[in-house]
């Protein structure tokens, strides 16, 4: 672990990178009109002064100008990679050092993160940004998989408890290190996360697995805060989720592997919109695509495509690649990868590590762990065959790539920006629940993005509106409209 | 135009009319073949020469007798296949353009032969051939053609046509040269591909109203013909299977992203079967016997040998139409695989063939290599000759400019880069 140990208030792996991660930052914000506009429009009227936003989300190139966007509009702001590999040390650097400082004098923001992280470390630095100088805590999140949101409700409901259970053999290692954080605060501050959770006006949320957790939460009457599910925002999950994923899966592949993917069977567990982007790249690619899915409506979506849609069972052993992109658990188990070709390669797109089942892989009697290169492993089995794990089985995208191009990324998170203010300045219309951006936001994110494209859009006449029954102006469709 | 109407023998002259504004429809989109049309009738290149002809009477097929007529030519047409005439076509041509037709839509084997006996009874000078049934003719029951030496030479169609040629060539018994319209890059390219690529899809779709998408389609053979098939299917939707004997094809194909399987493993998936492979019995009892009941089972290449339908016979309990061009054979097990079009090619005997369009391109390659047999008459050793690749840029020329398309030259120092050796650093 390389990591700077600094006076300052923030933890990244290397201040010199600043001005390279600047340099990228720079071409990233001409790719990033939404954002740069809305820094633009809202210069004046400063609409986050007064939020201290604790972000968890992967500390990329793309999440800078984001983060810079915050700011330009008069927040303040503390930051965490949500994967221990996504993070780039060139973005972090430029963001703690900031647009007008210096590795010797920085002056940015904020910002605990470096790619390949412990999980303690990991779980440190989420600890870190969420404890805030002179306040009890942020009075915002700006989440992506629920990681700083999920610390909170923990960490609540434990010290209402009184006691932090200790961990059981079926608790992943990873809650393991959650609940021995929460053990140590609770011996510090027995109080110290139901004020956090008092004083956050709400969070919200980037991704599907985040959402997920949300959902559940409310359900249960458990969540603390309202929330904004930034993820099914049109502008978001059709655009990140198909389109961004077609783009970085197989940049990671290559990046990690540069097999010849032409020829290739290639197998896509899962078929939402992240499973459809990656099937689409790998086809385009000149793979053969088989698709697994529990949904029959995508089964058949996949089917009318001319991808085969068959069980992981039947093709397991007729795989080149494999890919995780369902958003569950024990998709792809240590008993599969035992019975794929020599030399298969595995990687999960999905949010977290739990699709693809490392720790059985670790667990199987006589395996043995072969590191390539950072972020590629061959795994041997007994009998002598190989498969290749990307990413420790984390999303391959980020950790073998840099994540999803800054243009699509720049449509999430300007719907992540207008989210922020809009439960910011908004906060009493919001009750703790789970929200969804009204369609015009989603309409206005996407007008952002056409100038850039040289899009040219036809305008309804007054006439045409009234036939259909919408304004000029729009909202154009009804919100259980499918796109 | 021509002063009497020579012997003919079609369905029903009645049909003229609708079949000559069904040429001309098909004449507007073939503006190269036009081109040349117009060209000839200035400068006459075919006076009182006699052209048989052997090729599919389609509206296509009369656009191209237009032109040799134009150019002075008299012209007898029989068809190519006993399904693949379009009665009314066959009719405007006797009629409206005075070429002597022995065609009908579904004559049975007797009379097809018997047309092409006709033809050969005009004694052709030059022959035009899709499959090579007038030269092979000629070269079994008629070598008193070969006899007078009246014989400039000929032009060949097809894949398979071609094949047989050459191996008439190869016997020593080739009597007169012939041109290989066939291998011309402007005609292989574009007519096996994009043309039977499209066609061969719509002829399936007429026929049994099907729906693509999500279905396993299995193509024999990755030829110029399968490859356009299993382009056109994968656009569908289709699930593409390719099958192939030339490990350099089925290499191709693999890594287009296709999945390779044996014939018989391919069988046992597919929805639809289709064959286009130039070979015969490429479908046979051993792949019937894996079929999933309701295959449909098709050919798309040349002649009706690819399926061996004897065999599919034989396996058969019972045999039904069940719509036009459809037949239904029952197995023992009650497995039931629909044979369309009698295993015949399926994009002329389903639909209309390929496309206009493409056609143009295929018999301006026909109409310039016809010109080119007769300027160099008795120059032209008698092999298989490939069309000079002057009228295959020049086709492909006219094709852009009729499409509106423009193209770079090369610059001076760029063709002097080409041609020497002694630069390159």
């Amino acid at each position: 672990m390389t990591a700077l140990s600094s006076k300052t208030d923030f933890k990244v792996a290397d201040l010199s990178l600043a001005d390279f991660g600047r340099k990228e930052i720079r071409l990233a914000e001409h790719e990033m009109p939404g954002l740069m506009s809305i820094r633009e429009e809202f210069a004046a009227s400063q609409p986050l002064k007064g939020a201290r936003i604790m972000g968890s989300l992967h500390m990329t190139i793309q999440t800078a100008v984001l983060i810079e966007t915050l700011t330009a509009l008069g927040a303040e702001v503390r930051w965490v990679s949500c994967n221990i590999f996504s993070t780039q040390d060139h973005a972090a650097a430029a963001v703690a050092v900031g647009p007008n400082g210096t590795p010797e004098d920085p002056q940015g923001i904020p910002v605990f993160a470096w790619k390949g992280e412990t999980l303690e470390e990991y779980w440190w630095c989420t600890d870190q940004a969420l404890a805030w100088p002179g306040a009890d805590g942020p009075n915002m999140i700006l989440d992506d998989g629920g990681d700083a949101t999920l610390l909170v409700h923990k960490g609540t409901e434990f010290e209402a408890a009184g006691v932090v259970p200790d961990p059981t053999p079926e608790d992943s290692e990873e809650y393991g290190v959650i609940l021995g954080l929460l053990k140590r605060t609770l011996g510090e501050d027995p109080q110290r996360w139901t004020k956090v959770g008092q004083s956050i006006k709400g969070v919200t949320e980037e991704t599907t697995t985040g959402v997920h957790r949300l959902y559940e939460m409310t359900e249960a009457g458990t969540l603390l805060f309202p929330a904004i599910n930034v993820n099914d925002s049109v502008t978001k999950s059709k655009f990140d989720n198909l389109y961004g994923c077609r783009h970085s899966l197989v940049d990671g592949i290559n990046r990690a592997t540069d097999v010849m993917i032409g020829g290739k069977v290639a197998v896509i567990c899962g078929f939402g919109d992240v499973g459809k982007g990656c099937a689409e790249s790998l086809r385009g690619q000149g793979a053969r695509v088989i698709v697994t899915e529990i949904d029959p409506i995508c089964a058949l979506q996949a089917a009318m495509q001319g991808y085969q849609v068959a069980t992981l069972e039947d093709v397991i052993e007729e795989g080149d690649i494999f890919i995780t992109t369902t958003g569950n658990k024990d998709i792809i188990t240590a008993a599969h990868m035992g019975r794929m070709k020599h030399q298969a390669i595995v990687g999960n797109i999905g949010h977290f590590d739990n699709e693809i089942d490392i720790a059985g892989l670790t667990k199987t009697p006589g395996i043995e762990r072969i590191n390539i290169k950072p972020q590629v492993d061959e795994w041997k089995f007994p009998d002598g065959h190989t498969i290749i794990m990307l990413s420790e089985g984390r999303l391959l995208n980020l950790g073998n790539a840099t994540g999803h191009p800054s243009f699509v990324m720049s449509n999430s998170f300007t719907n992540q920006t207008i989210a922020q203010i809009e439960l910011f300045t908004k906060n009493d219309e919001y009750e703790r629940k789970v929200y969804v951006l009204p369609k015009h936001l989603d309409e206005k994110v996407a007008r952002l993005h056409l100038d850039a494209l040289g899009v040219k859009l036809t305008k309804l006449s007054p006439e045409q509106a009234a036939y259909i029954g919408v304004p000029v102006e729009g909202p154009y469709k009804p919100d259980h409209y499918r796109y | 135009m021509a002063k009497t109407k020579p012997a003919s023998d079609v369905a029903d002259l009645g049909l003229a009319e609708a079949g000559d504004a069904r040429i001309a429809w098909a004449d507007a989109q073939m503006p190269v073949l036009r081109s040349i049309r117009e060209r000839f009738v200035g400068e006459r290149p075919f006076e009182g020469l006699r052209v048989g002809m052997c090729l599919h009477v389609t509206t296509e097929t009369a656009n191209l007798a237009r032109t040799l007529i134009a150019g002075g030519a008299e012209v007898a047409l029989c068809a190519a296949n006993p399904l693949d005439t379009q009665d009314d076509v066959a009719a405007a041509l006797v009629e409206c353009h005075g070429a002597a037709v022995h065609a009908i839509h579904g004559e049975d084997m007797a009379t097809y032969y018997r047309h092409i006996e006709a033809v050969l009874d005009t004694r052709p000078q030059l022959t035009m051939d899709d499959g090579a049934d007038l030269v092979s003719t000629i070269h079994g029951r008629r070598t008193e053609l070969l006899a007078g030496g009246e014989i400039i030479g000929g032009t060949e169609e097809t894949t398979s046509g071609v094949v047989r040629l050459r191996a008439l060539e190869a016997a020593g018994q080739l009597g007169f040269p012939i041109v290989a319209v066939n291998d011309a890059r402007t005609k292989r390219l574009f007519d096996n591909r994009y043309g039977t690529g499209q066609s061969a899809l719509d002829g399936i779709l007429r026929a049994t109203n099907m729906l693509f998408a999500g279905r396993v389609i299995v193509v024999f053979g990755y030829g110029w013909c399968g490859q356009g098939i299993a382009l056109r299917a994968k656009g569908a939707g289709a699930q593409v299977v390719v099958c192939e004997v030339d490990p350099v094809r089925a290499l191709e194909a693999k890594l287009e992203g296709y999945e390779v399987l044996p014939g018989v493993a391919a069988a046992a998936k597919g929805d639809v079967l289709i064959t286009a492979t130039g070979n015969r019995d490429v479908v046979r009892r051993e792949h019937y016997e894996a079929m999933r009941d309701g295959a449909v089972l098709c050919n798309a290449g040349h002649f009706d040998v690819e399926c061996d339908l004897a065999a599919l016979r034989e396996l058969a309990v019972e045999r039904r139409q069940v719509r036009p061009h459809v037949e239904q054979h029952v197995l023992a097990d009650g497995r039931r695989i629909n044979l369309l079009a009698e295993g015949r090619v399926v994009n002329l005997a389903a639909a209309e063939g390929n496309p206009a369009a493409v056609m143009d391109m295929s018999f301006a390659n026909q109409a310039l290599a016809a010109e080119h047999l007769v300027k160099t008459a008795g120059t032209l050793a008698p092999q298989v000759h490939g069309v000079p690749p002057e009228l295959d840029e020049e086709v492909a020329r006219l094709t852009l400019a009729a499409l509106d398309v423009e193209i770079d030259a090369l610059t001076d120092a760029q063709r002097a880069y080409l041609t020497t050796w002694d630069q390159g650093t």
